[in-house]
């Protein structure tokens, strides 16, 4: 039922009523933690020797225990890579579990200091992975990713992983989770609709605003977009903005440095998206929709485009009518000197695994995870569940439907151009006055000015206050 | 006798108070504490921050805005809910099916204020709801409006909601308040020639007063509230841009989602003030009036 | 109405003879009906909009499906989950109202019918309870349901709803052990009866209809919990109703699903609302007697 979860990395607003509940759990579970995480590592005792064929120095007879959020996406995957390990270690044990709350069956066992040696981190109920860090919970990586690739020759597991992933995981300087799945943030339409109409999808803003007129005059509203969640209209904003000012932007932004959103490609951005509001191109009645209606009223061909992310294609599936054939596009560039290239585009990945400091069999956490993240098994959960997963070029070959393969082609075609914004996970007050803010910009009650002083005055705040932990990238 | 009266007395009794020490009165008492920490959560980390919490609060921009919302509700839901109530209830002192009407009445104060805010999101919705296809079916399209994307409009829609779910119970109320007045008087009222209007102002209104101040706590007590409605039902939730944020909301914020506990306490002890001055005021005005009357 | 409406010169002329000849205000029937129709369209409308298809439901709000889709329904109870929350909210309200009116008869009897040393104390400890803001205690109650183990189970849901409905019931119970007559305990103590026989086999049998008056209004205000088991039960699989669509509504899981989502809704609904026709004399009563007096 509830996959949305797992396909969006950071906690989005239509997802509180769950994730505060997450967020609830997360924190006081993890107080247990905090108190008795000693650094020492008394983890690792099941160590063997290390060849070109046991890269991490498994321990052959040593059991395995791997525990796996068992969501929208099952566990057969893991299974698989389960079998394949026993293929490998005949004499290992396996003992898997498929979980819900991972959060609510983990947490005692991290206090007692006998964590599971693989821990799929996810799902409504995780642990805060921040707490588990600074509690010393979390085992570092780092040995994993610098591991020859279980299949693919010649290359570390580093190097298959798509862009962001090893960022993704990393908290402190050191890389502690490999998230296995993989989202992009895009704008959305039919291409079937936009053929028979002779629309073509625009690469520059200006396209846009030109096609956005031909297709009004068509009767159809150009844009809809999730108004209930003001967010979801912030992607592209924020993907255009950082296709302007390049990452330094983003990392402006994120380190709450001063004026960071006064920057030119922030206030730019908004500018743009404040005249898609003035010429009325976002169809009426959008504001007030939520994700669900205003997809629907999209997939209805009421409007044009919809921002969204890669999962939308699976949400909407039984609400797009047969043909629709739904694809995502790269967020149309706003200059002609933008610092990215319009190929950019807004990715993160998700589902986190991680194998605990304090695991017997460390070294099997990390085998198991080489086999977890190599291209068959990528390969063989993309065709089970439509959606990317964070090894790249795991979906070469496949036939996908229409807005999976959109999707990878954009990620293919961004190639290192990928890039996230951390805020929303860090600050997440912050992300509320974002979200605030971008809501009265596109329904032209403030204007850009406006957006950028009131969202600066907002990250000013944040950065003066001494009881907010402060990140940096 | 007497010793099995004690362990009689204790049985009965010493369940209950340990169920109520335990989930009610130390939360409370702790909150109180909590609120001069900046606890976040993680044990043994809570710094004592004096009145640091409640400095904040006047300058939480949002946190205004809900206390703006909830002054404005605290107001208006009672006065509407109390009017429309006190008015349907003396019309179905002498009208014809009043039974009938009165078990429609009373069905939303059944509901799940949950089910009531995913309903009236689903009339609100401006393209297909109910409100907006009604009035352009009527001919009215052009009172047509995005209810709950204006900010002009966003809060009076969580206010008509509360209000609807909430007039059946004092219709019922005040119903039977009515009914305890003494038919003579309306009779005497009748032979001295006093029109419905008048009969309702000198002896309706004065004679079920004191149940019009009950009710008054009451309603004040859920128009401080207003959080299930809003998280359902609103834009954001609790906008557009703060316009339908409450105090509620806040505090859930803050605490579940942040996870800034100390913070989000000082918020509920700010409520908890409210309130508690709510139900003084209300109580004094009632003294107040029974002195004069005597 | 129409009779007060009239202004009869104060002669002795029958009323009656005038409410036949003057015309009768129509204005109180159309009042009445107009907050009928205001009440209970909505209502109306989700059942409607309940066997209804998704492209009726987006594209023709006000119309009647063309064929009911009772699948709906069907697929709201399974897929959508009502069904198991329905049942978690059986499992969790009735253990609340079984625990919430033993101890709450308990203390409001032994409240009302004995003399003791801080009885008064006692009685204000419950009632003051009734008058605080749920939202003060949620935050530090999170952390003792935590602490004790109990979060997102049932017992744990149990306890707390419990803790917060047995001060109103020790409150309009109090009342009503106090109007009853003492002879019969009297009588029965002379028996040979305990202190606790005299409770359970001559008082609450007495207390009966105030029992049932306060156990209706413990049950809709249980049923329709919404804040308590958001903060305490954050297991899916324990979600009870208000909260299993309060979610659904917010993320209507995998797809989106109109037809199940307004199904659900008017599951939740109907039970309440049958329960309140067939019990609606015990409930105005037990208003009557807890609220006015």
């Amino acid at each position: 039922m509830n996959l949305e979860p797992q396909l969006r990395p950071y906690p989005t607003r239509r997802t509180v009523l769950k994730t505060a509940a997450t967020a609830a759990l997360a924190v006081p579970l993890l107080s247990a933690c905090v108190t008795s995480g000693t650094k020492d590592s008394g983890g690792g005792t099941e160590q063997g020797e290390k060849t070109t064929d046991n890269p991490l120095g498994v321990k052959t007879d040593a059991p395995l225990e791997v525990v796996v959020f068992k969501g929208g996406y099952g566990d057969d995957y893991a299974i698989k890579a389960e079998t394949q390990y026993t293929q490998h270690y005949p004499k290992a044990k396996v003992d898997h579990k498929g979980l819900q709350k991972v959060g609510e069956a983990m947490q005692p066992r991290f206090v007692a200091g006998n964590p599971p040696d693989v821990v799929d981190n996810t799902g409504a109920g995780r642990l805060d992975i921040a707490t588990l860090v600074s509690a010393g919970q979390a085992g570092d990586l780092t040995d994993l990713l610098d591991a020859p690739a279980f299949d693919v020759p010649g290359k570390k597991v580093r190097e298959t992983l798509l862009p962001g992933v090893v960022d993704d995981g990393t908290f402190g300087g050191s890389t502690v989770a490999l998230n296995f799945t993989y989202t992009v943030w895009g704008v959305w339409f039919s291409k079937p609709f936009f053929e028979a109409k002779g629309w073509t999808y625009p690469k520059t803003w200006a396209e846009m605003l030109a096609l956005c007129e031909t297709i009004k005059k068509a009767g159809v509203a150009p844009w809809t977009y999730q108004g209930k969640y003001p967010e979801y209209i912030n992607d592209p904003l924020l993907s255009m903005a950082a296709k302007v000012g390049g990452k330094d932007l983003i990392k402006a932004v994120d380190n709450l440095e001063p004026g960071a959103w006064k920057q030119d490609g922030l206030v730019q951005a908004a500018t743009a998206f404040a005249e898609l509001a003035g010429k009325n191109y976002l169809m009426s009645g959008s504001e007030a929709l939520s994700h669900t209606e205003a997809q629907a009223a999209w997939c209805q061909k009421k409007a044009a485009f919809i921002p969204c992310g890669s999962w939308l294609e699976s949400e909407q599936k039984g609400v797009a009518p047969a043909g629709f054939d739904m694809v995502m596009g790269a967020v149309p560039a706003l200059t002609a000197s933008d610092k990215q290239p319009v190929a950019a585009v807004q990715a993160a990945s998700s589902e986190s695994f991680l194998v605990p400091s304090k695991a017997k069999n460390q070294a099997g956490g990390k085998e198991y995870l080489r086999m977890l993240f190599s291209k068959a098994s990528a390969t063989e959960f993309a065709k089970a569940n439509s959606t990317l997963p964070a090894v790249a070029g795991a979906t070469d070959g496949l036939t996908l439907s229409s807005g999976l393969g959109s999707v990878r082609d954009a990620v293919v075609a961004a190639g290192d151009n990928t890039f996230t914004y951390r805020f929303r996970t860090w600050y997440a007050p912050l992300a509320k006055a974002v979200d605030d803010a971008t809501g009265e910009l596109v329904n032209k009650r403030i204007s850009p000015a406006d957006w950028s002083t009131r969202i600066q005055k907002a990250a000013d705040a944040l950065a003066k206050d001494a009881t907010v932990t402060k990140y940096t990238r | 006798m007497r010793h099995g009266r004690w362990r009689f007395l204790l049985g009965a009794l010493v369940p209950a108070l340990v169920l109520h020490v335990v989930f009610v009165l130390s939360p409370y008492a702790q909150a109180f504490y909590l609120s001069l920490t900046d606890w976040t959560g993680v044990a043994g980390e809570a710094h004592y921050v004096g009145a640091g919490n409640y400095a904040r609060l006047g300058g939480d921009s949002l946190f205004l805005d809900a206390v703006r919302n909830n002054a404005v509700m605290l107001v208006v839901v009672p006065f509407v809910t109390i009017a429309i109530g006190l008015g349907l209830a003396s019309l179905l002192r002498k009208g014809r099916g009043a039974g009938g009407y009165q078990i429609v009445y009373f069905f939303p104060q059944l509901l799940s204020l949950v089910v009531i805010g995913v309903l009236w999101g689903f009339v609100y919705n401006p393209n297909t709801g109910l409100l907006n296809s009604g009035l352009r079916a009527v001919g009215l399209g052009s009172l047509a409006q995005s209810w709950l994307a204006e900010p002009v409009f966003a809060l009076a829609a969580v206010m008509a909601v509360l209000v609807w779910s909430s007039v059946g119970f004092y219709v019922v109320l005040f119903r039977a308040a009515i009914d305890g007045i003494p038919p003579e008087l309306y009779e005497a009222a009748l032979l001295d020639g006093a029109g419905a209007w008048t009969t309702f102002r000198r002896i309706t209104v004065p004679l079920v007063r004191e149940t019009v101040q009950v009710a008054f706590v009451y309603l004040g007590i859920a128009a401080l509230d207003g959080f299930a409605v809003v998280q359902v039902m609103t834009v954001g939730p609790g906008g557009p841009d703060g316009a339908t944020e409450v105090i509620g909301l806040s505090l859930y914020r803050n605490a579940f989602t942040y996870g800034k506990f100390g913070y989000a306490s000082a918020m509920g002890v700010a409520l908890f003030f409210a309130t508690l001055t709510l139900a003084v005021l209300a109580l004094r005005a009632g003294r107040r009036e029974r002195l004069e009357l005597a | 109405m129409t009779v007060l409406r009239e202004k009869p010169v104060l002669t002795a002329a029958p009323a009656e003879v005038g409410v036949r000849k003057n015309r009768i205000n129509p204005l109180p029937q159309v009042a009445m009906l107009c907050w009928a129709v205001v009440t209970a369209l909505p209502l109306l409308w989700a059942v409607v909009s309940s066997v209804k298809s998704d492209d009726e439901i987006l594209n023709s709000p006000w119309s009647l499906p063309a064929s009911p889709h009772f699948d709906n329904w069907a697929r709201a109870w399974t897929s959508a989950n009502i069904g198991r929350y329905f049942l978690n909210s059986l499992i969790v309200v009735g253990g609340a109202l079984l625990l919430t009116m033993f101890l709450g008869a308990l203390v409001a009897y032994a409240l009302a019918r004995y003399d003791f040393r801080g009885n008064r104390l006692i009685y204000y400890t419950f009632v003051a309870a009734m008058f605080f803001p749920v939202f003060l205690a949620l935050v530090p109650l999170f952390f003792v349901v935590q602490r004790l183990g109990l979060l997102g189970t049932y017992p744990g849901l149990i306890l707390v709803y419990a803790a917060y409905a047995v001060p109103f019931t020790v409150f309009f119970l109090h009342a009503f052990f106090r109007t009853l007559p003492s002879e019969i305990a009297e009588a029965a103590f002379l028996d040979g009866c305990s202190h606790g026989a005299v409770f359970f086999r001559v008082m609450l049998p007495l207390a009966r209809p105030g029992l049932t008056a306060v156990g209706i209004f413990n049950f809709l205000g249980l049923w329709n919990q919404y804040l308590l088991p958001l903060v305490l039960n954050p297991d899916p699989d324990r979600y009870v109703l208000a909260q299993g669509l309060a979610a659904l509504s917010v993320s209507q899981g995998y797809r989106s699903d109109w037809g199940g989502l307004f199904a659900g809704l008017t599951i939740a609904m109907l039970p309440v609302l049958v329960a309140y026709v067939a019990f609606q004399r015990h409930i105005r009563a037990g208003m009557t007697a807890g609220a006015v007096k």
